[in-house]
């Protein structure tokens, strides 16, 4: 192989009067181009001169190295030194500069070689006007769409619903059933801590209970299914429209929001709540394990302790959150992945997005429901 | 170092099989530098199998395939320098516009300034027929013969010897293939380049190929075009004397002698 270091190597300079000789050597390729153009930086004529470019020892040429030479003939001119080239290849040279003609007389587009500057804000604002709009309407036409199937239930895709249930409700119990049970273990754990010091073992019963049924059962299975389903929404629709398979329903006559949104929503819907139950038994399974195990309270008595402490109305309240959350996880999955764009790094952004913003739908729709119960005391 | 081989790409004995069905048995090929090579063969041939052994990109049961004199093996890397591939669907990074996608190799490859890196990449689009308003769109804002110029000069970035076309002309209209065509011979004509291409196109059969290759009987048959079309082999017959073969190599014929 050739010395990269060795300038010998590569050129060769011949003064005579006003004659600056340059010999070309070996190859000029694209995997020398860094030091060919260090080299041909360094050769600085002066004005008046005129230099020759010939192919001596030339073996290999290609159109990078065609282009290095004459991007430094035009530098030449610049400073009034006029190039000749001899004995080379003169289709290279014809070929760029036909090109460089061609582009000369396209027109230079402005914003692409120096960006613009980015309005944040401007950008902020509008981005949040125009997803506020589409998810307005994203709800609108999923209202008129279950009216319509309420109506005429032969629209709605029945097998495509039972399927999301499966899909979104059934396969997550185990999960969800884990998770649940371990938060049952923790609170039961922090909270008898907390009344071992007035001797009131036997609240963390209440405790553990009302914190399951009331929020934590409902608020966990909302964010492993937001997890779990709200992405798998985005990212399914999102390849849909990039594989134009939703282009393919619409032209097929068929509205691909019935097709791919409503069983979707309205499965999740049925699946939720039933997840919710899952997840309260599990809690309160946690919270028994530990009071039988750790804490002295048996298995009885944390049955009759719960039978005074817990109400219809606390299971409730925890069973209605989860239809809004449901909707919540299920419009904003499906809404970003029918936004997917052109790319696939699209189809990861809005992936995320759809998962982090249903989480952040949840947790603010979940903070309005307390407010809202323990005003009208529910 | 160049002249060391006489043959860009030397396949021999190559053996590829999918469970019970043999698609290549002992298949010999080699091209020749300089030349543009059409493979051609019915569905179910192996053409994209035989390009996808080629580039390290499927292992062969059996046999040596040799490009610019380095042996390739699956999932090795290759001469990436030297060959440039331009895949069906054109294949360009859906998240990077043009420019990117066709400074992406260079950068990867060079330890050029970015200016430089820039100006070849924009001299690569130039070189495709493209413009810098196509340059700084992404590949789904493109159309699809613009798409194909894209992906040519993201695969002419790195100034290969060989380039590699999967079926360049297919999805475009008439008049888009033919202007493909008659950029694919300006390339030749102009850089020092080897092109290997599988193609279905007639008019670019009979347009721009020196010699074809048919894919038939799990081997292979090179020949120049005037002496293939009267190759006794029944799909050779068939396919060459289909109506629009015919009108293609008439019109060629026209051509030369104008």
């Amino acid at each position: 192989m050739l010395d990269l270091g060795n300038v010998d190597n590569y050129l060769a300079l011949d003064k005579q009067d006003r004659l600056l000789q340059i010999s070309l050597k070996n190859d000029w390729v694209f995997a020398n181009l860094a030091k060919l153009q260090e080299l041909l930086d360094q050769i600085v004529p002066e004005p008046g001169t005129e230099v020759r470019f010939s192919c001596g020892g030339l073996k290999d040429f290609d159109l990078a190295g065609a282009w290095v030479l004459f991007e430094k003939s035009l530098d030449f001119e610049e400073i009034g030194v006029h190039s000749k080239f001899e004995g080379f290849r003169a289709s290279h040279f014809k070929f760029l500069q036909h090109i460089i003609d061609i582009a000369a007389q396209k027109e230079y587009v402005p914003g692409f070689f120096d960006p613009q500057p980015t309005h944040y804000w401007r950008n902020g604002i509008r981005k949040l006007g125009q997803n506020t709009i589409e998810a307005v309407d994203s709800v609108g036409f999923i209202a008129r769409s279950v009216l319509d199937g309420v109506k005429r239930p032969s629209r709605l895709v029945i097998g495509e619903i039972i399927r999301q249930v499966h899909a979104t409700g059934a396969a997550a119990i185990p999960i969800v059933m884990v998770v649940c049970f371990l938060m049952g273990v923790v609170l039961a754990y922090q909270s008898a801590r907390q009344l071992e010091q007035f001797g009131a073992n036997i609240f963390m019963v209440d405790l553990v209970a009302n914190s399951i049924f009331r929020e934590l059962g409902v608020l966990l299975a909302a964010i492993m299914v937001a997890g779990r389903s709200g992405s798998a929404f985005a990212a399914a629709l999102g390849t849909m429209k990039l594989t134009e398979e939703v282009d393919a329903l619409r032209v097929l006559g068929l509205n691909p929001n019935q097709i791919l949104i409503i069983p979707r929503v309205v499965g999740l819907m049925i699946a939720l709540p039933l997840l919710t139950v899952f997840a309260n038994i599990a809690g309160l399974l946690g919270g028994a394990f530990i009071g039988a195990t750790v804490l002295d309270i048996n298995w009885f008595s944390f049955t009759e302790r719960l039978a005074t402490s817990i109400q219809v109305n606390d299971v409730l309240v925890g069973i209605s959150k989860a239809p809004v959350f449901a909707f919540l996880i299920s419009v904003t999955g499906t809404l970003r992945g029918m936004q997917v764009k052109g790319s696939a790094e699209e189809l990861g952004r809005l992936t995320t997005v759809a998962v982090v913003q249903s989480i952040f739908l949840i947790i603010v729709a979940d903070a309005i429901f307390t407010v809202v119960y323990s005003r009208i005391g529910f | 170092m160049a002249e060391a081989y006489e043959h860009i790409i030397k396949i021999s004995g190559l053996v590829n099989r999918f469970g019970k069905q043999v698609v290549h048995d002992n298949l010999q090929l080699d091209v020749r530098r300089d030349e543009i090579l059409g493979v051609v063969g019915g569905s179910g041939t192996g053409k994209s199998v035989l390009l996808r052994s080629i580039l390290g990109l499927h292992g062969p049961n059996e046999g040596s395939i040799e490009v610019l004199g380095q042996t390739i093996r699956h999932h090795r890397p290759g001469p990436h320098k030297q060959w440039g591939v331009l895949f069906q669907g054109g294949a360009l990074l859906s998240g990077l516009t043009v420019q990117e996608n066709v400074e992406l190799p260079i950068a990867l490859h060079s330890n050029l300034p970015i200016e430089t890196r820039r100006e070849l990449a924009v001299l690569k689009i130039f070189m495709v027929g493209l413009d810098l308003n196509a340059a700084a769109k992404f590949p789904n804002e493109l159309s699809g013969g613009m798409r194909k110029r894209a992906s040519l000069a993201r695969a002419l970035a790195l100034e290969p010897k060989v380039l590699f076309l999967d079926e360049p002309t297919a999805g475009l209209d008439p008049i888009s293939a033919t202007e493909f065509d008659q950029l694919l011979s300006y390339l030749k004509a102009n850089l020092d380049l080897t092109i290997v291409m599988i193609t279905h196109d007639v008019d670019t059969l009979f347009g721009v190929c020196d010699r074809v290759a048919v894919l038939v009987n799990k081997g292979i048959i090179v020949d120049t075009l005037d002496e293939i079309v009267r190759h006794p082999d029944p799909w050779i017959q068939e396919y060459f004397g289909d109506p629009r073969a015919m009108r293609a190599r008439k019109a060629a014929k026209a051509k030369v002698e104008i």
